[in-house]
């Protein structure tokens, strides 16, 4: 191994020029020092970034041919099958980058690919980041900033999907206009003015391409960057462990290990979404034939992240739409189109807020919550998730109908009620599941864990060798938060007085909610450590071996 | 950022107050001043796992394979753009191989450098983890109140705050500017007038089967006790003006809003359609000889709900399984959609053709607020 | 099991187990899918040609319907609670049931699924002959379009001499050369009636107009099939000859709508058929797994199980904890 300590002369050159004029040195140290810690779910985000970054280069590609353009012209291109189709000029570009331009073909599925992957890692990053209780103070603003990637990447997505113009992305912008009419009083204003008259019209495609490529790709770009420029200055959360706390990072640093594993990282998101691009067809719109606002196909389904809409665009009934002095108020279009999305969103952007106002608690956090220690909020994590699964589901209803030989009627039915029950259910069942291990947890502390090594006494007697925990373990079982609120030890004062605030209906809720979110709940803190006593044998005595279980 | 710096170093020795009683900070307070001296990489030997020689040497080995593997992968990559030229690919066939071929070198070329990468960090260069300290995010009291104290000074200076006739007409100076990228859009498309009700249907226009030009006439429909077909109004050369020209005959917003289900209804023993109750006179006298016909766009969003039933005479909307009754008006019998298919009144022209007698009984198209009004 | 109880601690036990059930699943997921081409071979029935021949025999015709039709559909064809009234349905109607082997049903009740068909090409030439005969009220219903291509050339239509019927070995091979050469010759004179028929269509705008306007909302655009209500089905026309598709379209088997000559005129009808089963046999430029052709769900089933899965595949490795820190 060398060791050198003096950068070589062509380095040392570029370095000085750039340090003369820029005063680097020092914030160039500093930031090559930042510390990473290690765990795989800490790079779900960056998977995130990685499609974005496939997402742009793919995407500056393919404007090279593609015109979006809705005139109507006659197919004469290379794709023999369609030749002498009338279509748009969108749909006979597409066919042209696919079967006239090398490689287009690729690069294209490659764009859809990443496309996918890269909201489904934008929902597991958010995930992890949820129940690890990341978004915590003093993350609140990055947890926003990641709603909105979320929200923009999912209308980015629709209107991508849009512009090819084949039958089913047609049928998507026709959903998109159906839901925009819904609209009391405005909607009819709003279709006329986005689509240039009546649809389809002549200019809808020009005008998503244009939200697709550049508007909304920049404000994606503008709000990636700031989550990334926040994320920096304020660290990344580490999970609890011997010498993770709330003032002190462990991991690795950037330079020279994080840099070179993130950056094999990129090529592994790459060649993964390569891959699929090369053996798996996506979106094969030429075979789909282009779109015509009278054909339609069963089976017709959005792409992955749109589902849960779709899916509640089905199951909502129509018992409530009314009309109101003769106008019509379609409840389950306006509902379902726009209402889910907001609730959605709006529930994700408040949780961090409403959490804090529960608890009262505005201490900063760095170190992670492990999702059982927090049973509530997991609880009602996995009780989101359900809702969303179901919704996605019943996005599918009719393949699920065929598939299984249901009664197409009846899973709507099933879907509306399971809806409703799925989360109530899910909450429970996790919370109980949290609970529990929280209890296998103290136990674990308290007497050590289950060796699997079964031994007789003398007596005859049956045991399981118990055996100390690492100190690695001891750590992050001891470490356990308490939960509490805040809410719960003010309102009484010495006199016995009840404060005014806590007597109030929005005061009287809150200490409601406390109690909920913080009952149950497994105390550690009485628990001495099984190993405490022992913690500087590093091998385990006889008489420990035998110690009989408890 | 900047001004942080110092907090934010990470020489252990800088921050010792901030760290005690941590069991990261015990470490590096401890110096081992030997070990300090027979390491000289950037961190404390107390951090770092130098791996063996002979672990490196295997990584160097694993990794530089890896590395050749995508340099061929790269290799075959450039060569695959050139094996099929652009007139090959358009057969489908050739394209599907094309395409794996170039996806497959190019996932191993990047796979390559990855898993190169990967084993490169993980065996060739220590192993390590250093402790930081997170950054004391509010400022301290003392620069608070300076920054107050800096920043209420200067406004006042600017008299901003005591100056309202100038700080009132500013904000009114801005406001007319504020307004002008919303009024801007205004010509982003027509108001919506009438066009969302009317359609091309009208008393004696004829019906074509989508897809061909040929008109229909009832007689058409009658070897079918179950017909259905989709179709579309016949438009003739002076609908659209001289030069607008549209491959289908018709444009696309036409056969948005006017494409309709034929429906021809089973006639029972005495020779008479069974229509539901909601078929009333006037609803009755709209057909022709048992054949219906209900706008093929759903009332819901909007697709083409075109799944018609012939033993249930079901109507459904294969998107969000609106489903409505041929028989009975086209009445909302499951889903999410509220209002009926609109009903296009039929007939027969005087050379035995079929004919619209007039536009649909309802706006056609998904639902909007003023639906119903004229 | 004593390997699994030592390394269920171990710190990559967590990441195994999950990948094993991803895997599990996928696996799961790919049993369930309707396997392609399935009954590609089933498709090859035995070319209905025959019929036209003089040699029907009406009266084998009639025991066969007395045998496997008229429990259900009344011996004069007037039908009975089990079967409707098949008076009036046509021989079309008839040969499309039968030959997708739909009919005999042994559940009036509920929907068929295609089968292989139960008789052979001869007994259903003279079943038919004998509906035309007997049962039919007058030319009621659509007749059987003889001149669209039928199946495939059935491999069960061309046995394969038994060696016993021969003296000699080499007479013996010599029948088996024949019956082979017979065989292939039937199907290549049935490829190329078939592909006369798909060439005779020029207009690709017409036959995808009328297929996607009239047809796709239930069979999908693919030809895949689709969900119905009551939990019936519309069915896959993969395995569908021209024949048979063009027999349901005026014939309207089940729930579905008919469309006869004159509504969608028979060169209309060749166009819609060529399209469609041009698609069906279009290869995937995409990639060689099309994943049925099903599209968005199974595109987005792919993204999570393999896509994302085999990325955090890779992050566990490049995270994974190194045995010099433990």
């Amino acid at each position: 191994m060398s060791k050198t300590t003096q950068a070589p002369k062509a380095l040392r050159g570029v370095g000085n020029f750039i340090d003369d004029r820029f005063h680097l040195a020092k914030m160039g140290e500093k930031n090559l020092r930042k510390v990473f810690p290690n765990h795989w779910s800490f790079m779900l985000g960056e998977i995130a970034l990685y499609s974005f970054i496939i997402l742009l280069v793919t995407g500056v590609f393919l404007t090279l041919w593609f015109k979006p353009s809705m005139v109507e012209v006659i197919y004469d291109g290379s794709y023999e099958r369609l030749q002498g189709v009338p279509m748009s000029e969108a749909y006979a570009s597409t066919l042209y980058i696919d079967f006239e331009v090398r490689g287009g073909f690729l690069v294209r599925q490659i764009h859809h690919w990443a496309a996918l992957i890269f909201l489904a890692a934008l929902v597991v990053h958010m995930l992890r980041v949820f129940f690890t209780g990341a978004f915590r103070k003093p993350r609140e603003i990055n947890w926003l900033i990641g709603v909105g990637i979320f929200s923009i990447a999912i209308v980015e997505g629709l209107f991508g999907y849009s512009l090819p113009d084949d039958l089913p992305s047609g049928m998507g912008v026709r959903i998109l206009q159906g839901v925009i009419l819904s609209l009391p009083l405005v909607g009819t204003y709003v279709s006329m003015f986005l689509f240039g008259g009546e649809f389809p019209g002549e200019d809808i495609i020009t005008r998503l391409y244009m939200l697709h490529i550049l508007l909304l790709p920049a404000l994606l770009l503008a709000l990636i960057v700031a989550h990334f420029m926040i994320l920096w200055h304020q660290k990344h959360t580490q999970y609890p462990g011997l010498g993770h706390t709330n003032k002190t990072v462990v991991g690795t640093p950037m330079f020279p290990a994080f840099a070179v594993k993130a950056g094999g990282f990129f090529f592994f998101t790459f060649a993964v979404t390569a891959g699929l691009s090369a053996f798996v067809q996506i979106n094969p719109i030429h075979l789909f034939g282009p779109f015509t606002p009278t054909s339609i196909t069963s089976g017709l389904q959005p792409d992955w992240y749109m589902g849960f809409l779709e899916g509640s665009l089905r199951i909502f009934p129509n018992t409530l739409d009314f009309d109101i002095f003769g106008y019509a108020v379609p409840v389950a279009v306006l509902i379902p189109g726009l209402g889910v999305m907001g609730l959605l969103f709006g529930a994700l952007g408040a949780w961090p807020f409403i959490e804090q106002w529960i608890t009262g608690d505005k201490r900063a956090h760095n170190v992670a919550d492990r999702p059982r220690n927090v049973p509530v909020r997991t609880g009602l994590g996995v009780a989101g998730i359900t809702a969303y699964g179901v919704l996605w589901l019943a996005g599918s209803n009719d393949i699920l109908s065929e598939t299984f030989s249901i009664n197409l009627y009846l899973t709507t039915y099933i879907f509306r009620v399971l809806v409703i029950l799925g989360p109530i259910i899910a909450f429970i069942v996790t919370k109980r599941i949290c609970l529990g291990l929280q209890r296998r947890d103290r136990e674990t502390l308290e007497h050590g864990y289950e060796s699997g090594v079964i031994q007789q006494l003398p007596s005859g007697e049956f045991i399981e060798v118990h055996r100390e925990s690492s100190d690695e373990t001891v750590e992050i079982l001891s470490s356990k938060p308490t939960i509490t609120s805040t809410a719960l030890d003010e309102t009484v004062d010495d006199k016995g007085v009840e404060s005014p605030e806590s007597r109030k209906g929005m005061g009287k809720l809150r200490r409601r909610l406390a109690l909920w979110y913080t009952r149950d709940n497994v105390s550690v803190a009485d628990v001495e450590a099984h190993s405490g006593h022992h913690l500087h044998h590093s091998h385990s005595t006889e008489e420990q071996d035998k110690e009989p279980a408890h | 950022m900047t001004d942080k710096t110092n907090n934010d170093n990470n020489e252990p020795d800088e921050t010792p107050e901030r760290v005690v009683g941590t069991p990261a900070a015990e470490e590096h307070t401890v110096a081992e001043a030997e070990a300090e001296r027979s390491h000289e990489g950037p961190y404390k030997a107390s951090e770092t796992h130098q791996r063996p020689e002979e672990q490196q040497r295997r990584g160097e080995k694993i990794a530089s394979l890896w590395f050749i593997l995508a340099f061929l992968g790269g290799i075959g990559f450039l060569v695959s753009y050139f094996v099929y030229g652009p007139e090959e690919i358009a057969d489908p066939r050739i394209s599907q191989f094309s395409n794996a071929l170039l996806g497959g070198t190019l996932t191993l070329s990047l796979f390559g450098i990855g898993a190169g990468m990967t084993v490169w960090a993980r065996n060739v260069m220590p192993h390590y983890e250093v402790s930081s300290p997170y950054d004391e995010l509010p400022s301290d009291e003392k620069e608070k109140s300076s920054f107050s104290a800096f920043f209420m000074r200067s406004a006042d200076e600017s008299g901003f705050t005591r100056r309202p006739l100038m700080r009132r007409t500013l904000i009114a100076a801005m406001l007319p500017l504020g307004i002008a990228p919303i009024i801007l859009l205004r010509d982003t498309g027509p108001l919506p007038g009438d066009k969302l009700k009317v359609t091309p249907w009208a008393d004696g226009r004829r019906m074509i089967v989508e897809g061909t030009h040929r008109e229909i006439r009832p007689e058409d429909l009658a070897q079918d006790p179950y017909g259905m077909i989709s179709a579309l109004p016949l438009m003739h050369e002076d609908d659209y003006g001289e030069n607008v020209h549209y491959p289908h005959g018709i444009s696309l917003n036409d056969q948005a809003k006017s494409v309709i289900l034929l429906i021809k209804m089973p006639t029972g023993e005495d020779g008479q359609v069974e229509w539901g109750e909601g078929m009333t006179e006037e609803r009755r006298n709209w057909t022709h000889e048992g054949i219906i016909a209900y706008s093929k766009i759903c009332t819901h969003v909007g697709c083409p709900a075109a799944l018609y039933e012939r033993t249930t005479h079901r109507i459904l909307c294969p998107c969000h399984q609106s489903t409505f009754d041929a028989a009975n008006a086209a009445e909302v019998v499951f889903g999410p959609a509220h209002r009926p298919l609109p009903q296009l009144p039929i007939g027969v022209d005087s050379e035995g053709y079929l004919v619209s007698t007039g536009d649909f009984s309802e706006a056609p198209g998904p639902t909007f607020w003023d639906y119903a009004k004229d | 099991m004593k390997w699994i109880t030592a390394r269920r601690r171990h710190p990559l036990a967590g990441y195994v187990v999950v990948i094993l059930a991803l895997a599990l699943f996928g696996v799961g997921y790919a049993a369930l899918a309707p396997t392609a081409d399935q009954a590609q071979a089933r498709t090859l029935a035995a070319d209905v040609s025959s019929q036209d021949d003089a040699d029907v025999d009406v009266a084998e015709g009639r025991d066969i319907y007395d045998q496997t039709c008229a429990t259900c559909h009344n011996y004069d064809g007037s039908g009975t609670t089990n079967g409707p009234d098949l008076r009036d349905v046509g021989p079309a109607a008839i040969d499309f049931q039968v030959s997708t082997g739909r009919m005999p049903s042994m559940d009036p009740n509920a929907q068929m699924p295609r089968r292989h068909m139960v008789m052979s090409e001869e007994e259903l030439a003279n079943l038919i002959a004998y509906y035309n005969a007997e049962i039919r009220n007058g030319d009621a219903g659509a007749p059987i379009p003889a001149d669209v291509p039928g199946h495939a050339p059935d491999r069960e239509e061309f046995p394969t001499p038994v060696r016993a019927d021969f003296e000699d070995e080499e007479s013996y091979e010599e029948a088996v050369e024949e019956a082979e050469a017979a065989y292939e010759a039937a199907i290549e004179e049935y490829e190329a009636e078939f592909d006369a028929y798909i060439a005779g269509a020029d207009n690709t705008d017409m036959g995808m107009k009328l297929y996607l306007t009239n047809c796709a909302h239930c069979h999908s655009w693919s030809g895949g099939g689709g969900a119905l209500t009551d939990g019936r089905w519309a069915p896959e026309i993969h395995d569908a000859s021209p024949r048979q598709i063009y027999e349901a379209m005026v014939s309207g088997p089940g729930a579905m709508p008919m469309f006869s000559d004159t509504v969608i005129e028979p060169d209309e009808k060749q166009e819609l058929i060529s399209y469609v089963k041009t698609l069906q046999t279009e290869p995937n430029a995409g990639g060689p797994i099309d994943l049925q052709r099903i599209g968005q769900v199974a595109e987005g089933f792919i993204s999570w199980t393999i896509g994302l899965a085999l990325i955090v595949a890779c992050a566990i490795w490049i995270t994974a904890k190194q045995r010099a820190h433990d």
